[in-house]
């Protein structure tokens, strides 16, 4: 086959993903309608109110987009790992280290004395080492004893959740000091420098500089998977690790570098909702953020500008969902009916494009 | 530690770790088989919904129960149907499920009790078996149960033999060690696939009823909190072996129990450190810390004939 024909053979196969993901996509939205005019909510009450939420202001879409921030690096750091057929399932807990570890840098850690943007900056690389270790366990795990990184990462979600949950539960840890006891089992709200900056100064727009950030870096991933050597490398030991071993490539720092940086991605997610949205360590901080993450990774089935319009399309059901529940009494949860029907709908999908694949 | 608070603590330990008991053989009978079968927060939700609703329903407990466990069926038909026919990935599938039901069993409690979120469920009656039941101290605290924790032991101890010595025990094992030489013999992978995620389904519906009429009567959103997935961690941490796995069990209800128990004695261990220790094990277990692990060669991989 000629390279000229392979190409147009992975465009159909890309243009037919693209179909069937949009197909998914409005069937479970469809879903979702009818389960609200089951309900006796006009729909368009019900639309009038999510699409207020989603795009309806200014406000709202930067508040979408922001959550999408979270949900993209997640699912940029899910598509790394994936290519070295490494599936990481631990955006929760990435993204929960991630905050732990910006919180604990912004209040207690000196980073709101450092001159220029380094009180945000500081935090920031300090969320995404953390995450980045978080992942890193689940990679040396893998490497030495052979454990299922998807057993592993959840697990460590799930520690990493109460993690945070100790955290702000006890003083001597980021709980902000009991004055009386009405006070809430929260950190103190970290200092203004080392808010993550808005882009626009109008807090009508509450844009912040996470957005170049994931930006940037969801260019850099692309080319790394697509244009280097290191992309390569991950691929050829995720489709045949004893032919990449032959072949002179380590396997094991693969490993373990691909679930460190995925992590990092995980933990600078984290980063992103305390310093530029939540401002304080709550008990339920990652609120779900890093399996909805994951599923975006899913939904992109590789591909960085996938990631990228899935994480917009969660962010924004997101919002909107929560909007439809405040504003006409639907509620969210019907958000991740629809979730779930995209998500099983696209994993039955895959049989049949696979077996298009093989010319079965 | 008094004897009255020893035996509050051994009945609630029991209580709690009973959930995690049924749904974790269950999830050991389709894993054994070779499906990672990740829905069980799903499945549990779905029965304790079930159950719940069905017994407000017809006001009686034990009709909700089998509505319950009618309620997991198409959930674990389509588990089965994505993970076996379909070939799909099994962590998606599972995750997906778990999503999906937890926004429909919140959609569907709103939609039918709305505000009347309080009242009271008809839960299932409470049982002590003789001569145990007149144990001084002990017999109230630790053997005054729902009738459904002693069903639910016997049946556990009916898998357990049944996947020891019986042939259908041997198959199932053999579909997740061997499903070519299952499939060379005669026998259907596919077959013995689905019955033991069907298993597994009825084994979590029993779990989620237990929760929901058995163990509190009443119904909250998501109340499952994670239950399924640590009855997974009871799995990998019993070593897919039955009687490890319900030690773990145990074990992780012990935990929990402790939560309540150690502020009363005036021990001050942070909640958050009790609730994640069975997490906490789970991961030193299948990072090889506590012995070899030895999960079923072909657990996940879709068999093909």
């Amino acid at each position: 086959m000629t390279t000229m024909a392979l190409n147009l053979w992975q465009q159909m196969r890309m243009q037919t993903a693209i179909w069937i993901s949009l197909a998914a996509v409005l069937f479970a939205v469809l879903v979702g309608l009818a389960l609200v005019a089951s309900m006796g909510v006009p729909l368009s009450d019900a639309i009038v109110a999510f699409a207020d939420g989603a795009w309806g202001s200014p406000y709202a879409i930067a508040a979408s987009i922001n959550r999408a921030l979270a949900l993209g690096l997640v699912g940029i750091g899910f598509v790394l790992a994936n290519r070295a057929n490494l599936t990481n399932v631990g955006g929760e807990g990435q993204i929960a280290l991630g905050g732990i570890a910006a919180t604990a840098m912004s209040l207690y850690g000196g980073a709101s004395h450092l001159p220029g943007p380094l009180p945000f900056i500081v935090p920031m690389i300090a969320a995404a080492l953390a995450g980045g270790v978080w992942g890193g366990i689940a990679g040396v795990l893998k490497a030495k004893v052979g454990t299922n990184e998807v057993i592993s990462t959840l697990l460590m979600s799930f520690i990493a959740i109460w993690l945070v949950y100790w955290c702000v539960q006890s003083e001597v840890l980021l709980r902000q000091p009991m004055n009386n006891t009405a006070t809430l089992p929260e950190s103190l709200e970290i200092p203004d420098v080392t808010k993550l900056p808005l882009l626009t100064g109008d807090p009508g727009m509450p844009l912040h500089w996470g957005l170049p950030i994931a930006l940037v870096l969801a260019v850099i991933v692309a080319i790394v998977l697509d244009k280097t050597v290191f992309g390569l490398r991950l691929r050829a030991v995720g489709l045949n690790p004893t032919a990449a071993r032959r072949a002179g490539i380590a396997i094991v720092p693969s490993i373990l570098l691909v679930l460190f940086l995925a992590g990092a991605l995980g933990g600078l997610a984290g980063s992103f909702m305390l310093q530029g949205e939540q401002y304080s360590l709550k008990a339920r901080f990652s609120s779900g953020y890093g399996f909805d993450g994951l599923v975006v990774g899913l939904l992109a089935r590789g591909s960085v500008p996938g990631v990228i319009a899935s994480a917009l399309l969660f962010g924004f059901l997101r919002s909107g969902g929560i909007n439809m529940e405040l504003a006409a009494g639907v509620p969210s949860a019907i958000v991740m009916v629809i979730q779930g029907i995209i998500i099983l709908t696209l994993a039955g999908a895959a049989f049949w494009m696979e077996r298009k694949k093989s010319g079965k | 530690m008094k004897l009255e608070m020893l035996a509050v603590f051994a009945g609630s330990s029991l209580r709690l770790a009973m959930p995690l008991l049924l749904s974790a053989t269950g999830e050991l009978v389709s894993e054994r088989a070779g499906v990672l079968n990740m829905s069980v927060e799903g499945m549990m939700l779905t029965g304790a919904f079930a159950g719940a609703m069905g017994s407000l329903a017809t006001g009686s407990p034990v009709l909700g129960l089998l509505i319950g466990i009618i309620a997991v069926m198409p959930v674990a038909a389509l588990q089965a149907f994505l993970s076996n026919t379909l070939r799909a990935n099994q962590i998606v599938t599972g995750i997906g499920i778990n999503i999906f039901v937890l926004g429909a069993t919140t959609t569907a409690y709103r939609a039918v009790l709305g505000s009347r979120s309080r009242t009271e469920i008809p839960g299932l009656g409470k049982w002590s078996p003789p001569f145990l039941g007149d144990i001084p101290y002990f017999g109230d605290a630790v053997f005054h149960q729902t009738w459904m924790l002693y069903a639910g032991l016997v049946i556990v101890a009916l898998t357990a033999w049944v996947m020891r010595y019986t042939a259908l025990g041997l198959a199932v094992h053999a579909a997740g060690a061997e499903p070519r030489a299952v499939d060379k013999s005669g026998l259907s992978v596919m077959r013995i696939r689905y019955g033991a995620v069907f298993f597994a389904g009825f084994m979590s519906a029993l779990a989620g009823c237990f929760l929901s009429i058995g163990d509190i009567h009443t119904f909250t959103e998501g109340m499952t909190n994670g239950a399924g997935y640590l009855a997974l961690a009871g799995v990998i941490f019993g070593n897919w072996k039955v009687g490890r796995t319900v030690m773990a069990c145990l074990f992780f209800g012990a935990a929990t129990a402790l939560q309540f128990q150690l502020p009363a004695m005036g021990v001050d261990v942070p909640n958050a450190v009790l609730i994640m220790l069975p997490y906490l094990m789970a991961l030193l277990a299948v990072g090889g810390l506590v012995g070899r692990q030895s999960a079923p060669p072909y657990l996940t991989h879709a068999f093909v004939r």
